[in-house]
């Protein structure tokens, strides 16, 4: 027990490490050319300072509070609908809070609301979209008493297909210009960062996160079958609902302020699994962290790239996460080729 | 030249020599430093190297492609998807965009970096372009001696544009269409309210999609019946359609006035709709395309 703890700990320690690392890289390096130490120690010029300060470090902020959102709701889902390939991306969760804040894009303008509330109203929408997503999903699956794995991804394919005609609705009734917007933001980006909606969302994420972790003992229990854990006196019904509303939460948020960022949900429980098994504390715990740092490094990618343009970070990951989509098919089904 | 037309631009130059007392857009106050410049919108792109000023330039986007030069400058991304970090990596001292640079939340971190940054305005008429034309001159602290012989030679072109009307007053209406790209095998054309009505209009013609509101897929049916006498389509639209051959496939178009009377008439796209000086170019050429037989 005390071997197992200890590996789980330096697990858990190296990827704290990572993610540190990772962030202080994202901060240093970037288009601009600035020195870190320099700004840190405040001998830098004005305009380094608040490039760091004001437009690097938000995003960065950003790209790890949703890589670790991202990921850990991945690895729940994965848990919670027994099904190694649910990813709030493949399942339509992302689908769901997209088709919320494009709603916002294109018809809050028409509501005419004050910007600091229009801000704020993208992500609300993301949320509830992605909240309702969830929960159809989990109705699906559950309607026979028990999770079948096929039922999920091809509700949400289905839920994908819908996503994406309603998107497709108000892209057809936006103009010129909410036209590209919608286009650009749907590839996602953290380029929009500012600490105004970062920091309620690094809280929003931080919550969720919490709300998982307080049900990753059961969610193991959960693994054995809805009866068995209920026997071992689990509220099943309790840890559903919240596993399902902490991850449209995280995924909502994330979603509204940096647009689809794909296959992270899916890609990190994978690589988390192999290295900590299959006990969801750890894996809550792994993922998120590796999450963030991954997520921060592809957003650090996506900046340099082709400086001193940006290309979308979703078109990165979705870059790396495809490939590794598909290998996992081809293992897990020996007869796929 | 008419009498008629030489009364009309002795009036518009007396408007123009007016106009500088009364600049109403802020925007266009000279900045304070004007020596590192990044542009956002191939049209001041445009007016800069008009002016003799590009090498004051240190970034454009990507839709700045005229003059060719321009393209070897380093590029910021696209006008509504600028980069913040990527302008500032650049040290600019002045950063000017067209009306729909953004997003929005990027030009607010720009301002938090406290960067002179300015929108310049744009109005899809003649008057518009010669507007962003003294804008971006009056921003760059230019005098009237520099800038006159262009106003000179633009408002030439914009009282010969304000004449069309009368010339084609006693002429059959023609309609025409604007075709941006064929997308999916749709092409998408210029309703109203868009760079491209505001071209039709200064041809004194009529818009075959009038109906449809801003840049949207024509379909099929929409298109035979509108049946627009002459279609305008732009460069890369009609490559990537697969030239005259190409369009021959695209039946909503092999079918109408236009494509059988040989109506086609192919303009680079940020000329026609970048309300750049060269559209007040592109628009006399097309108008002499269209109505042959008006003499102006």
């Amino acid at each position: 027990m005390s071997r197992r703890f200890s590996r789980e700990a330096l697990i858990t320690s190296s990827l704290l490490i990572a993610l540190l690392v990772s962030v202080v890289v994202a901060l240093s390096q970037g288009a601009l050319d600035l020195d870190l130490i320099a700004v840190l120690l405040g001998a830098a010029g004005g305009v380094d300072t608040e490039v760091l300060s004001n437009i690097r470090a938000p995003r960065v902020a950003l790209a790890a509070a949703a890589g670790a959102g991202l990921a850990a709701s991945g690895a729940v889902l994965q848990g919670l609908f027994r099904n190694p390939l649910a990813d709030p991306g493949l399942i339509g969760v992302s689908g769901g809070a997209a088709v919320g804040a494009v709603t916002m894009i294109v018809l809050g303008a028409a509501l005419n609301l004050p910007p600091i509330i229009l801000a704020y109203s993208i992500p609300i929408a993301a949320i509830l979209a992605s909240l309702v997503v969830t929960s159809i999903l989990f109705l699906f699956a559950s309607r026979h008493g028990s999770f079948n794995v096929a039922t999920v991804l091809l509700a949400g394919i289905a839920i994908n297909a819908i996503a994406s005609v309603v998107i497709g609705i108000f892209q057809y009734i936006s103009d010129d210009g909410q036209l590209r917007t919608l286009t650009f933001w749907m590839m996602g980006s953290f380029g929009r960062a500012s600490w105004a909606t970062v920091i309620p969302a690094i809280l929003a994420i931080a919550g969720a996160l919490f709300l998982l972790l307080s049900q990753t003992r059961d969610l193991d229990r959960l693994q054995l079958g809805d009866a068995e854990a209920f026997y071992l006196g689990v509220d099943v019904q309790r840890v559903k609902v919240v596993i399902v509303f902490a991850s449209a939460l995280s995924v909502g948020v994330a979603v509204s302020l940096s647009g689809i960022i794909g296959f992270v949900g899916l890609v990190v429980p994978h690589i988390v699994r192999f290295v900590v098994g299959v006990t969801h504390t750890s894996l809550v715990i792994c993922s998120a962290l590796l999450g963030a740092s991954l997520l921060t490094m592809a957003d650090l990618g996506a900046r340099l790239i082709m400086m001193p343009a940006e290309v979308p970070v979703g078109l990165v990951t979705s870059a790396i996460g495809g490939p590794f989509f598909l290998w996992l098919i081809v293992r897990k089904v020996p007869n796929a080729f | 030249m008419s009498f008629n037309n030489r009364c009309r631009l002795w009036a518009f130059l007396l408007f123009c020599m007016w106009m500088p007392s009364v600049q109403a857009d802020e925007n266009c106050d000279p900045g304070n430093d004007v020596t590192r410049i990044a542009v956002a919108g191939g049209s001041i792109t445009e007016i800069i190297y008009a002016l003799g000023m590009e090498s004051q330039l240190v970034a454009v986007d990507r839709t700045s492609n005229f003059p060719a030069a321009a393209r070897s400058l380093p590029s910021v991304g696209y006008v509504r998807n600028l980069s913040a970090e990527g302008i500032l990596s650049l040290r600019p001292t002045l950063v000017l965009g067209e009306d729909d640079m953004g997003p929005p939340e990027v030009l607010e971190q720009l301002a938090s970096v406290s960067v002179d940054i300015r929108t310049v305005p744009e109005a899809h008429t003649p008057e518009g372009i010669v507007e962003k034309f003294k804008c971006v001159a009056s921003l760059l602290g230019l005098s009237e001696a520099e800038t006159s012989p262009h106003l000179l030679e633009m408002s030439r072109s914009v009282s010969v544009i304000r004449g069309f009307p009368e010339l084609v007053s006693n002429q059959e209406d023609a309609s025409v269409a604007i075709i941006l790209n064929i997308q999916s095998g749709s092409p998408i054309v210029a309703g109203s309210d868009t760079s491209g009505d505001g071209i039709i209009s200064m041809l004194a013609a009529g818009n075959a999609f009038h109906a449809v509101e801003g840049w949207k897929p024509a379909s099929r049916e929409a298109f035979l019946a509108a049946n627009p006498d002459h279609i305008v389509i732009t460069q890369r639209g009609f490559d990537m359609a697969g030239g005259m051959d190409g369009l021959a496939q695209v039946i909503e178009i092999a079918s109408t006035n236009a494509f059988k009377e040989g109506r086609v008439h192919v303009v680079d796209g940020m000329s026609l709709l970048g309300y750049g000086p060269r559209t007040l170019g592109v628009a006399v050429d097309l108008f002499s395309d269209i109505f042959p037989s008006a003499k102006f």
